[in-house]
């Protein structure tokens, strides 16, 4: 009789062969991006690279020195202008680079201040450090940026004591080579400026909670999306369709529906990050309801679209998780996208979670004015109009034949 | 629909040589009935002979390939402009989450009904039903019984002049269905004229006016129970008698289902049974019981459709 309930499970499985090779595909599946997305290429160990706005307020052609030095480093990848067509490119004046990393176009500048070179060499008056103008979101870039700048700046050091003990002990020099004379000279000085965190309790947990929130919201609405499925099965969308409502407007009431609720599932998302982790929630109220708003939206006519296409609620479901899933990886709500290499992250603007944890950084992280956001109000009010459309072609097949 | 348009000469609703074909598949060839005013009618059919079609091209559901519907004297549109037909699907088209009340208020709302018009139909339903005591709870709790009254009633709130009902009975007890007669009585007295499809041949011919059969997308016959019969198994009653022990077979019977069984069929009961009954006996035979049947709609439904399983 077990032989029985196993044979009985297995057949049952059998004749569900869609939700079985979801069982299989979707571990596989999910591996793999998570792959691309730690790993750039599966099996190559390839980490990501850093990219950094170089600054060269100094001008002297000891900070082009250490500049040029960083800039052949193969983990970092300095900012070329109009998608790298110009090449790399150094700063003069601080102000670009920093509007840049503002604006999240950069996550690192280097900032080498006037008067570096001399300080630097002991000459100077005054002790002049290093700048990383960081936008904090990404505090593994910021320690290896720092990280390389003491070791390209120690070895330019320690090559400037080694000539100097060069020049004062002539040929009997020769046993002080770099690597000696660094253990003479003083670490270089570098000063890491919050430029985006500044005066904000858990920063980064607004990303993590829109992260999650824009997750949840698509499988919320998922759900409530599916009783149209339910509705077929009882019959009660028959019933539905032969009284005065019509399918335009059961679609219309059950979008509208669905984005109040999503809504208030965001809000109250964020009212429990600002009550426990401090999330200025309060002080960012206009911003986060135009894209809460908008998200809740795209994803009311996304989950339409999907039940709309499906047969039954099974189908919905394993077709939701392996979508919402998928969006959610590359779309930045599991793992910030930041961590994602350059490819990965392009890849991930296909996905609105990707647009909408955009705009929510924006307005949380960055603290940029409403019209800041248009690209990506943009994008998901015209993903919501587009997909509602489509979820109404689609439930065509539910009115007359 | 505009009321002056409607004459009393028209029926309630006729289907006129509606044909629909899903691929290869014919579910209507030309089928037509007639629904008259205040009349009660059972569309019976064997299961895939088209009624379920039928029904789903009168509610606008289906686009007929060919044909015509009117309603009241005007033709119906393929889709739309059917604010006076109700409809109540076989299965529990109820929201099994929300009370009786709110079921109520959400279809009357469905169907155009808005402020106190809403809200008297909403009380009327529920005393209609018999339910007024039961209206806050949710209907995932009620009986089998009272499910289908809901169900009727979601579908009737809009006081329809023409109503549909696919298999209204279904699985419910014999109480149950008494009620759910009883109401479409109230409804039928109130000039709603009601197509039933149904396979409880008993409740097409005993509680329906006039009963058309349809197979193979076909109307094949239309009439009151009597107008079948005579179309079909004709109007004699079967008489069976049953022999204490086997003897020789009287002039007039022939050989029943068993051994013992003898069977004739009767015009008049009270002139024929008694000269039957001498036959026997004076052939020798000891009658241990008397059966006499007057033709039913089964033996019309058979006659007509076969015996033959259609699934």
């Amino acid at each position: 009789m077990i032989g029985m309930v196993v044979r009985v499970g297995l057949l049952r499985m059998w004749h569900g062969r869609v939700a079985l090779l979801l069982d299989f595909a979707v571990p596989i599946a999910f591996f793999t991006i998570f792959a691309f997305i730690f790993g750039g290429q599966v099996g190559l160990g390839k980490s990501p690279r850093v990219n950094v706005a170089l600054v060269d307020e100094d001008g002297t052609d000891l900070s082009r020195k250490l500049l040029d030095a960083l800039a052949g480093q193969d983990t970092l990848r300095v900012y070329a202008p109009e998608g790298g067509k110009g090449g790399p490119v150094t700063f003069t004046a601080v102000g670009p680079a920093r509007e840049l990393v503002l604006q999240g176009g950069l996550p690192l500048a280097v900032v080498v201040p006037r008067g570096w070179a001399a300080s630097f060499r002991g000459t100077g008056t005054d002790a002049s450090d290093i700048q990383i103008l960081a936008d904090s979101s990404d505090p593994v870039a910021t320690q290896v940026l720092s990280a390389l700048i003491r070791q390209v700046a120690g070895q330019i050091r320690a090559e400037l004591a080694r000539q100097q003990i060069e020049a004062m002990l002539g040929p009997s020099a020769a046993p002080f080579n770099a690597s000696a004379a660094a253990r003479f000279t003083r670490p270089v000085g570098i000063e890491v400026v919050e430029i985006l965190a500044a005066g904000k309790a858990s920063p980064v947990v607004s990303m993590y909670a829109a992260g999650i929130a824009v997750m949840f919201l698509l499988f919320g609405a998922v759900g409530g999306a599916g009783s149209l499925l339910e509705e077929e099965e009882s019959q009660t969308l028959e019933r539905l369709m032969c009284s005065s409502l019509g399918m335009t407007r059961l679609l219309a009431g059950k979008w509208l529906l669905l984005t109040i609720v999503g809504v208030a599932q965001v809000t109250v998302m964020f009212a429990w990050a600002q009550a426990v982790f401090g999330v200025d929630l309060l002080g960012h109220l206009p911003g986060f309801a135009v894209m809460t708003v908008v998200t809740a939206g795209a994803a009311s006519s996304l989950a339409l679209a999907l039940a709309a296409a499906c047969r039954t609620r099974a189908q919905l479901n394993a077709v939701a998780i392996v979508l919402i899933l998928t969006m959610s990886a590359l779309g930045g709500s599991m793992v910030p996208r930041y961590v994602m290499s350059g490819t990965m992250r392009e890849v991930g603007r296909l996905t609105f979670n990707a647009w909408a944890l955009d705009g929510y950084t924006k307005v949380f992280w960055r603290g940029l004015p409403l019209r800041a956001l248009l690209p990506e109000v943009a994008v998901l009010v015209a993903a919501a109009v587009v997909l509602l459309l489509l979820a109404r072609l689609l439930a065509r097949r539910w009115e007359s034949v | 629909m505009s009321e002056s348009a409607i004459t009393d000469k028209d029926p309630a609703l006729r289907v006129r040589d509606v044909a629909k074909r899903f691929g290869s598949v014919v579910a209507l060839d030309r089928a037509s009935l007639e629904l008259r005013r205040g009349e009660r009618l059972a569309l019976l059919g064997p299961n895939g002979a088209g009624k379920t079609t039928l029904v789903r091209c009168i509610c606008g559901r289906v686009a007929p390939d060919a044909g015509e519907i009117e309603m009241l004297g005007e033709r119906l549109p393929p889709a739309g402009g059917r604010q006076r037909l109700g409809f109540v699907p076989q299965e529990i088209a109820l929201y099994p989450d929300l009370t009786a009340r709110e079921n109520l208020e959400a279809f009357g709302r469905f169907h155009g009904l808005r402020g106190p018009e809403l809200r008297q139909a909403v009380e009327w339903a529920l005393g209609w039903t018999g339910l007024s005591s039961r209206a806050r709870e949710l209907t995932k709790t009620f009986s089998g019984g009272m499910k289908r009254r809901v169900n009727i009633a979601c579908g009737v709130l809009h006081r329809p002049l023409v109503l549909l009902l696919d298999e209204p009975t279904v699985g419910v007890d014999p109480q149950s269905r008494e009620r759910i007669f009883a109401m479409l009585d109230e409804l039928r007295r109130h000039g709603t004229s009601i197509l039933l499809t149904t396979h409880q041949l008993d409740e097409a011919e005993q509680r329906c006016d006039r009963i058309v059969i349809i197979d193979h997308g076909r109307v094949i016959v239309a009439g009151t129970l009597s107008e079948l019969i005579e179309a079909t198994v004709g109007p004699k009653r079967r008489v069976t008698l049953r022999l204490a022990a086997p003897g020789p077979r009287p002039e007039g019977f022939r050989a029943g289902a068993g051994p013992l069984e003898l069977v004739a069929e009767v015009g008049d009961v009270a002139l024929e049974l008694p000269v039957l009954l001498e036959r026997a006996r004076e052939a020798g035979g000891e009658v241990s019981d008397v059966d006499v049947r007057a033709p039913s709609l089964q033996a019309v439904f058979i006659h007509l459709t076969g015996r033959e399983l259609r699934e």
